[in-house]
């Protein structure tokens, strides 16, 4: 029989906190992370907000005990300081005695950084030292300059699904762990904020001026974010060999697709539907075994009602507790699915529901609305993440308290 | 893994006329660094009005992943998983240009949507209305290897079949900025001469290559994928216990490989690697670099000419004239890549 997978470490930093401890503190407090841009040079500076991590890219090589070295990007220096904090957090000093997979996620790769000099690097007239940046045109450079440091020594690749990236990540190394290939695997992802995705973004009329207001019936669209977040992931055997502390199970996933539209889901949320039924149903779940389901929840226009409509489908008139963190964290792309597990693994730890911020009017199409209060000593058991993306890419991780 | 895994259709999409299948084509010759793909009439895969919003590697992808689905007599695969080094540079180039052009206004979308790596994986889908698991990884020289990786656990954990595949291309500005940072030769070859050139760098190359893969063989199948492994930055000493621990894993010795398909592309820098092979002079060692060039997702030019080879019992001789004694028997190949030193892997792949 297949191994269970355990979830033994959590690292991470958004632009509500530093690690995992200063997210939960913020998530508390219902401060959200949305501001104006401090690192990024674009027209829009003071027209949209976003949700950015508050440090230079200088300080973030300090904090990730690379200063003064070169290479590294903001996407690796986010995803290093994540790593190290999940690596320590798991009570790993050194990977050596253990065969240690890292399965990474990112959107577009060092482009916070390339996109700066590209037309350098482009002009055969140019001479500088910004040809060290080349090598971080794309996204494997994150992983293994990330992979490099710590010393990791399984098996390793970089996923690209858009919006759902992290919570594949998360899916593959699960598997990996199930099929026997390996024991221990890291997942997760990291994203900085471009000019180039804000741009995409905001081309395609996605993008609100205002705070986002998932699930509001006056929601215009999302705000970018950034950060990074790291999950280990353990097969049973190895977390009783060295005796480690289970955090939480991850006992379900699953990955759909719409086939649909290239941007848009269909209006019903077939595949956010199924994705969630199926990540339910692999974990021995019923509608009814689900205490929270934290949303995909962009506050664009159709992500909620897509998304919306296959709750409803799948819970009928008992729609559990739900909420999009996403106006405490920016839509962090490659990296929301990565943060979000971590949320719903805080969630079950602490028994505690995130509230949605800037919620104020039910949407027409849906007779459902998210929690809108924090709930503290709330019975949480088993938490549905879900991660929805282009490419009609849908994917929802069943995450469960560990009883033994 | 334990499960079996066999090609049940491909097509391939190359800088060689690879894509109806005949080996009997000649090599096609070019003179400067940069292959370019041989491309079919998309028309008869596309229709006009999608084939009008779409870019190369796109079009590229989605007509490659449709014929291989055509071979193979399915119309709507399990599973769709792909992995590409650099998804569509050509839309990357345009929308970072165009940000700067129109100084961030009043943007078209399409370069951004259609520059997210999975994008081919989406029009696949959305094509043949597949709603099944759908996969796209972005890791250099394990890129495709990790897509077929997927793939196999996918029929390990019950798919019925998976379409997995591979595309990259290669823009003049991209061989430009590459040539900066020395992975392109600086004197212009032939790529008939490459291997006549041993120097700095290797050439450059593209290509979108695709297969069915399904857990049963029948009187169709081209191949079985027998083992995968991958290594990342491994020692010499590593690369030297690894290779014969990765056939005895599958039961086999050096005296049982009948061919080794190399990576070898003349570059200097990483050529040491390949020393590796030397137990393998019982049978040819075939380059196989001159015909697609160098990129990330190569590997599934290697496994396609090796399917292919499998299956027909023949190695095209007009594409390998560095071949002096055809081997007695065609069973087992082992295929050894790696992307510039970084990514290594092994592949053996078997006759039905």
């Amino acid at each position: 029989m297949a191994e269970r997978v355990f979830i033994t470490g959590l690292g991470m930093i958004t632009a509500i906190g530093d690690n995992v401890a200063d997210n939960l503190l913020s998530l508390r407090a219902q401060k959200s992370g949305l501001d104006f841009t401090r690192q990024l040079d674009t027209i829009y500076k003071e027209v949209l907000p976003v949700a950015e991590v508050k440090h230079t890219t200088p300080a973030l090589s300090e904090m990730a005990g690379v200063a003064g070295k070169e290479g590294y990007t903001r996407t690796t220096l986010l995803g290093l300081i994540a790593m190290q904090e999940a690596l320590q957090h798991a009570g790993l000093s050194s990977l050596e005695d253990e065969s240690t997979g890292f399965i990474n996620a990112s959107t577009v790769g060092g482009m916070c950084d390339t996109e700066n000099v590209y037309f350098d690097i482009a002009d055969p007239a140019k001479r500088g030292d910004f040809i060290k940046y080349i090598d971080t045109l794309d996204c494997a450079d994150c992983t293994q300059q990330i992979a490099d440091v710590v010393g990791i020594n399984g098996p390793m690749t970089t996923i690209s699904t858009a919006c759902s990236s992290s919570a594949n990540a998360l899916m593959y190394g699960a598997r990996l762990i199930k099929a026997g290939l390996v024991r221990r695997v890291i997942c997760g992802g990291t994203e900085a904020l471009t000019r180039f995705t804000l741009n995409g973004f905001n081309s395609l009329k996605n993008i609100d001026k205002r705070p986002c207001r998932p699930f509001d019936n006056d929601r215009n669209g999302l705000n970018l974010g950034e950060g990074a977040a790291y999950l280990v992931l353990e097969s049973e055997s190895l977390v009783k060999e060295r005796n480690a502390t289970v955090l939480a199970t991850l006992d379900g996933y699953a990955n759909t697709n719409e086939a649909f539209h290239p941007t848009a889901p269909s209006p019903d949320g077939d595949g956010a539907y199924a994705a969630m039924k199926t990540a339910m149903e692999m974990g021995g779940c019923t509608p009814a075994d689900i205490q929270y389901v934290n949303v995909h929840g962009t506050a664009t226009l159709s992500n909620d009602v897509a998304e919306g409509m296959a709750l409803q489908r799948l819970f009928g008139e008992n729609v559990p507790k739900f909420s999009s963190t996403k106006p405490f964290t920016g839509h962090a792309l490659a990296a929301a699915g990565g943060i979000e597990a971590i949320y719903a693994v805080l969630a079950i730890s602490h028994q505690i529901i995130f509230p949605n911020l800037h919620f104020k009017e039910k949407m027409q199409e849906l007779n459902i609305t998210p929690e809108t209060q924090l709930l503290e000593q709330y019975p949480v058991r088993h938490v549905l993440s879900n991660s929805f993306g282009f490419g009609g890419n849908n994917a929802s991780l069943l995450i469960s308290k560990y009883e033994g | 893994m334990k499960g079996k895994c066999y090609i049940q259709g491909m097509a391939a999409i190359t800088p060689q006329h690879t894509f109806e299948g005949d080996l009997t084509q000649p090599m096609a010759m070019t003179h400067g660094n940069m292959l370019s793909c041989v491309e079919p009439d998309y028309r008869s895969f596309i229709a006009p009005n999608s084939l009008r919003r779409m870019t190369r590697v796109l079009k590229m992808g989605l007509a490659a992943s449709l014929k291989c689905l055509q071979d193979s007599g399915i119309a709507i695969p399990g599973a769709i998983v792909t992995g590409t080094g650099k998804g569509s540079l050509q839309d990357t180039e345009r929308f970072i240009k165009e940000i700067r052009d129109y100084e961030e206004k009043a943007l078209n979308p399409t370069p951004f949507i259609q520059s997210t790596y999975n994008a081919v994986n989406g029009l696949i889908a959305l094509q043949q209305k597949c709603t099944q698991y759908n996969n796209t990884f972005v890791h250099r020289g394990f890129s495709f290897e990790h897509a077929l990786l997927d793939s196999m656990l996918l029929l390990h954990e019950g798919t019925a079949d998976v379409l997995a595949g591979a595309f990259d291309e290669i823009t003049p500005e991209h061989f430009f900025i590459k040539s900066r940072i020395g992975l392109w030769k600086k004197e212009t070859v032939s790529n008939d001469k490459l291997y006549e050139h041993v120097s700095p760098g290797t050439i450059s190359g593209e290509g979108a290559i695709f297969f069915l893969l399904a857990p049963s063989a029948t009187a169709q199948s081209y191949a079985q994928i027998g083992g995968l492994e991958m290594l990342y930055k491994p020692s010499s000493e590593k690369l030297k216990t690894a290779l014969p621990q990765f056939l005895q894993q599958h039961g086999l010795q050096a005296t049982d490989i009948d061919l080794v398909l190399t990576g070898a592309n003349a570059d200097s820098n990483h050529d040491h690697y390949y020393q590796v092979l030397n137990d393998y002079t019982h049978c040819p060692q075939l380059p196989f670099k001159h015909l697609s060039g160098d990129y990330e997702t190569v590997g599934a030019f290697a496994l396609w000419l090796a399917a292919q080879i499998l299956k027909q019992q023949q190695i095209p001789s007009q594409w390998f004239p560095m071949l002096q004694q055809p081997p007695v028997k065609l069973r087992n190949i082992l295929i050894y890549n790696h992307f510039f030193g970084e990514q290594h892997t092994f592949m053996l792949v078997q006759a039905i």
